[in-house]
């Protein structure tokens, strides 16, 4: 446990120090900007994306925080994608937070989030190829990948 | 205010002096009641109590544990599996246990060896359970022997009496080092007794399952979720099967009380007569009877429940304990944890105290709006 503790430690650290940006936990007021859901309730799937003036969104899923980004002239009106800091998802296997730009998602699975179905994240692509054979999963997702066509399926 | 108690106060000190006149029916009643709260709170409190230790000790159990079977019998597993386990997806951590039953033929006694996890005793030395201790008279320092796999006695230095939160599960354990629990039970230094795997994401228990059994065909995986079923089905099957025996006496009692709390004997309606021509209230009359099942209710409620409380947590359900436990005839006594759940005695008084008070209401209602010359004729 000890041991644990100290490795994801290190990985905040080291994560902070890549993106100068912390992991913020969702608290029990925070609100899915697309949906509406309340976040903390759905600790295995959260996302928060952070922005440069030091605001974070939190997000029930990692499909919710996509259509969040990919649409920010409606959701956040004045924001541009450059304005982004750091984006962090929660990894399947670990549930734990994991980098959002070097993510791996598998759309199509039949493992369903807050909001049906989702982008699954892992931290490897061995786990997302194995994730994707073991849960029926369609396709493979880089971060830059995802776009709004491909997330109409998942609605 | 201080009129309404008073008026309260009055028709208690007449219902209870009314009571008092009646002593041999009315004690029958309470008698009968308290009897039948008593069992049914002795249920409802030993099942809860069972039910609550085996839930403190599974919080800690790991999410899956996987032991081995040939021909579908129990075997011991061999240490390399976990390799294997580890390099599964979701897999946090495989941790091989060994552990097991040691029959004492001097005491009749079972005894459940475990090598713990985290500072297991030195070789040479063991940790024993208060049920061992009390049993066998041993103490920290002393030197106890136990006859292992061979026959042949092996003794230990005793360096602490267990002391637990869950007396049911700790009360028989003896903890040893591996060394010392090899060399005690036989099992090879490259077998263990099972795995046991923590899990992050429950999503994936049984997706991990099956590919356990993908992996070595002869192994059984055991969830927690299905562990905490099956402890659930045997306690509800156990509880159920005493209700069963003692739905006899519950049913003589609801006829017992439907015949006194419906119908009304002829001397309770020239009673009521009698009241209402000194020139009492029909309320009055009510508020009579109300209090009149109020306090046998009440008093049976009580009763019944502080005496199942004693049964259960001192006595450790003496009465029923053959049926309820018979698992664990073998195993030295153990006291449950006292714990109490106001949701159930809630329940508990919600279907003895309000039913009664209630019926014992319309009856009277109906004798107290008859006029008092019809009645007393």
């Amino acid at each position: 446990m000890k041991q644990l503790s100290l490795v994801s430690i290190l990985v905040l650290v080291l994560v902070s120090t890549v993106f100068g940006s912390d992991l913020r936990k969702a608290g029990p007021k925070d609100k899915c900007p697309v949906c509406g859901m309340f976040v903390a309730k759905y600790p295995d799937f959260a996302a928060q994306i952070h922005f440069r003036d030091g605001s974070t969104i939190h997000f029930d899923g990692a499909k919710d925080l996509f259509k969040y980004y990919l649409n920010l002239p409606r959701f956040a009106p004045g924001r541009k994608p450059a304005d982004v800091s750091a984006v962090f998802v929660t990894s399947y296997y670990d549930l734990a937070p994991i980098d959002g730009i070097s993510a791996y998602f598998v759309a199509g699975s039949d493992v369903y989030g807050p909001m049906g179905r989702e982008l699954i994240p892992f931290a490897r692509e061995t786990e997302a190829r194995e994730f994707l054979k073991d849960h029926k999963g369609k396709v493979i997702l880089r971060f830059l990948d995802v776009t709004s066509t491909l997330l109409k399926p998942l609605d | 205010m201080a009129n309404v108690i008073e008026h309260h106060r009055h028709i208690i000190d007449f219902t209870l002096s009314s009571l008092l006149r009646r002593k041999g029916k009315n004690g029958a009643l309470l008698l009968v009641y308290a009897v039948i709260v008593f069992i049914l709170a002795s249920v409802l409190f030993f099942s809860h109590a069972l039910r609550r230790e085996a839930n403190l000790a599974l919080s800690e159990s790991p999410e899956i544990i996987v032991q081995r079977t040939m021909a579908g019998r129990y075997q011991t597993v061999p240490i390399f599996w976990s390799d294997r386990i580890r390099t599964i997806n979701g897999v946090i951590s495989v941790r091989p246990r060994l552990w097991g039953y040691q029959y004492d033929s001097v005491f009749q006694a079972n005894y459940t060896l475990t090598v713990p996890a985290e500072h297991p005793p030195e070789p040479g030395s063991i940790d024993i359970g208060s049920g061992i201790s009390r049993m066998r008279g041993a103490y920290p320092g002393d030197i106890i022997s136990f006859a292992g796999h061979d026959g042949l006695p092996r003794s230990f230095t005793i360096r602490n009496v267990i002391d637990h939160e869950s007396e049911l599960l700790t009360s028989d354990l003896i903890l040893l080092s591996d060394k010392d629990y090899r060399d005690f039970s036989g099992i090879p230094a490259d077998q263990a007794t099972d795995l046991t795997l923590r899990v992050r994401n429950p999503r994936e228990y049984s997706t991990i399952a099956e590919k356990i059994t993908r992996m070595f065909p002869e192994a059984r995986p055991i969830l927690r979720t299905e562990i905490l079923r099956t402890y659930d089905a045997l306690f509800g099957w156990r509880s159920g099967l005493i209700i069963v025996i003692f739905s006899a006496a519950i049913f003589a009692f609801a006829v017992f009380a439907w015949d006194k709390a419906t119908g009304l004997s002829a001397e309770e309606r020239r009673e009521i007569g009698i009241l209402k021509a000194v020139g009492w209230e029909t309320s009055d009359i009510l508020l009579m009877k109300f209090w009149e099942g109020i306090v046998l209710s009440l008093t049976a409620f009580l009763v019944g429940t502080i005496l199942a409380y004693a049964h259960v947590f001192y006595t450790s359900v003496a009465l029923f304990a053959p049926v309820l436990k018979g698992w664990s005839t073998l195993y030295p006594v153990f006291r449950l944890t006292p714990f109490i759940d106001l949701g159930q005695v809630a329940t508990l008084f919600f279907l003895t105290v309000v039913p009664y008070t209630v019926t014992t209401i319309i009856p009277s209602w109906r004798a107290a709006t008859i006029d008092p010359d019809a009645v007393m004729r």
